[in-house]
């Protein structure tokens, strides 16, 4: 889906990315790892075309990319519908959205199970509930490719587990997600493929089944795992 | 429903100041001249209303609206409570316009300078924070430079000119003006232009008030939109220039207002800018009228008296908007 090739990238006068290659496979979700400072957020705004690196050489396949940055600052006084609402005045002209589009918004809102909020205010929402809203706005915004910044990080684990079998679910329909998530159990339940990034700009990139070894998980973080293999689901413990 | 009826009573507080601006006057409530209005022919009253009072409301209607829908412009592309529609050098470029024609025409047409200076001023801005790169911050810094800049020629006009300084300290005051330089066909059409464009970015409003990060990978799209709000915001300030002179303050205190009753749904607050903008200026331009009768006092100190109150309470009882 996406392709990068020989991208180096210098933010001051650290090197982040040191003549990498990097393949983003369809219909997949793919999970960024790695320890804090190694490039993750960095990553998802090159793919995305916010930051400018010094080299890189991509290929892109897609119709339209949502990223979800980490952190974000809501507008006052307006309720949770009318905030997904928003992103369809990018194009639209007219005053109200139309029924379909508000037929999508409850639909999304449903999923999510946010639909007795839609007339909450933003203001009164919990951060948990706030990140389920950027993830609406993320789904109702008829991309092929999503982008998420640790979009569960607030979320308590049942969220977490509803919101990530959801994308497993659009997934399944033709959507491609690349993920931040630092919950590694979690993610060996829901990533299919992993990129990992290490210290010395080692970049490690392997489908789900051969990047659960505890050498790889060494190689990215720098200590010892103990990795229980349960049927494709992935434990991960640290030993010492 | 609580939104319609906020819209509902701002109408009906509207209607009330039109009609004191149009028919109230220093010792009566006007139901004679009310009922004129009806009936106009060659008297007195008549002459009054038509060539006095029509104008003048049809004025401060449009400076006050004007005012509030740049006010709300600006602050909405700069997610800056603080921005204000002088702050793309409007309101140093139209001093500086109207001072300029004082010194040298000696005219009472010194609106058309006010304005020309105005849109001179905010498109200097806009163009040379065009330059490398456009950006918000960048605006508003360039904007306080030509204000600095044209502000300090101003004032040395001012202190170099004694023997006309007096009548220059009075327009630059604000004051909604009687001269028909354009007539006042022309400026209503003028204004329902720029109303219907402003109408149709509304929406465009309701998209930009997503998180800037969330904006970033449609960086094109929000720029685009931004900078025709930002030469709509410029053509809307001038026009009230125009009107009334340079009116502080109200394209602060219109929008901030607008929010706290309405949250940030441009579609409502476009409509509450309009009907508090245009309420604020007509009861101002009454009040200047009748308060020391048969002197005037300068509308902007007016606006001034009562906007600094009701903005101060509005920030004491929903202030909350506020906090981050």
């Amino acid at each position: 889906m996406i392709n990068i090739k020989n991208l180096t990238l210098k933010v001051d006068n650290l090197i982040l990315f040191d003549n990498a290659n990097i393949a983003i496979p369809k219909n997949k979700i793919t999970v960024l790892v790695g320890s804090n400072g190694t490039g993750k957020t960095t990553l998802l705004k090159v793919i995305s075309g916010i930051i400018k690196p010094q080299k890189i050489n991509i290929e892109k396949k897609y119709k339209e990319l949502f990223y979800l940055p980490q952190r974000i600052k809501y507008p006052k006084g307006i309720t949770l519908f009318e905030y997904i609402e928003s992103s369809f005045y990018k194009q639209n002209w007219k005053w109200f959205i139309n029924n379909d589009e508000k037929e999508k918004i409850n639909e999304v809102l449903k999923l999510l199970e946010l639909e007795e909020k839609k007339n909450t205010l933003i203001d009164n929402l919990s951060s948990g509930e706030l990140q389920k809203a950027n993830i609406a706005l993320a789904l109702v915004a008829n991309a092929d490719i999503l982008l998420l910044d640790e979009p569960t990080s607030n979320m308590d684990l049942i969220n977490q587990i509803k919101v990530l079998d959801i994308l497993k679910k659009l997934v399944k329909n033709g959507l491609t997600c690349v993920i931040v998530l630092h919950d590694i159990n979690l993610s060996s339940s829901y990533g299919d493929y992993f990129i990992g990034l290490g210290k010395d700009n080692k970049i490690i990139q392997k489908e789900k089944n051969d990047f659960f070894t505890s050498e790889i998980l060494k190689e990215i973080y720098g200590i010892n795992f103990k990795v229980v293999n349960n049927d494709e689901d992935f434990h991960v413990q640290i030993f010492n | 429903m609580k939104k319609k009826a906020i819209i509902l009573i701002l109408a009906i507080i509207l209607l009330i100041s039109l009609y004191l601006a149009l028919f109230a006057g220093y010792n009566d409530i006007g139901f004679n001249l009310f009922k004129k209005a009806f009936n106009l022919n060659n008297d007195t009253d008549s002459m009054i209303l038509s060539l006095l009072r029509y104008p003048r409301a049809l004025k401060a209607l449009i400076a006050g609206s004007s005012l509030a829908l740049a006010g709300m412009f600006m602050q909405a592309v700069t997610k800056n409570p603080l921005a204000e529609p002088y702050i793309t050098g409007v309101s140093a470029g139209a001093g500086l316009g109207i001072v300029l024609s004082i010194l040298f025409f000696n005219t009472i047409n010194y609106s058309i300078f006010g304005f020309l200076g105005a849109l001179i001023a905010s498109f200097l801005v806009i163009i040379f924070s065009g330059f490398s790169r456009f950006s918000i911050a960048k605006l508003i810094l360039i904007g306080l430079s030509i204000n600095v800049f044209s502000s300090a020629i101003m004032s040395l006009i001012i202190l170099v000119n004694p023997m006309k300084s007096y009548t220059m300290m009075l327009i630059l005051s604000g004051g909604v003006t009687n001269n028909e330089i354009i007539s006042n066909k022309i400026l209503i059409v003028i204004f329902i232009i720029f109303l219907l464009l402003s109408a149709l970015f509304v929406p465009k409003l309701n998209f930009l008030r997503l998180d800037s990060s969330l904006l970033e990978t449609n960086k094109n799209k929000k720029y685009f939109y931004s900078a025709i709000i930002i030469v709509l915001s410029a053509l809307l300030t001038s026009t009230s220039v125009f009107c009334a002179g340079i009116l502080g303050f109200i394209g602060i205190i219109a929008p901030q207002i607008s929010k706290m009753l309405l949250g940030q749904d441009y579609r409502y607050l476009f409509i509450s800018n309009i009907l508090i903008g245009s309420s604020l200026v007509l009861m101002a331009d009454f009040i200047a009228r009748v308060i020391i009768y048969p002197l005037q006092v300068p509308l902007g100190l007016v606006v001034a008296f009562i906007g600094a109150p009701i903005f101060v309470y509005f920030l004491t009882k929903k202030g909350d908007m506020f906090n981050d």
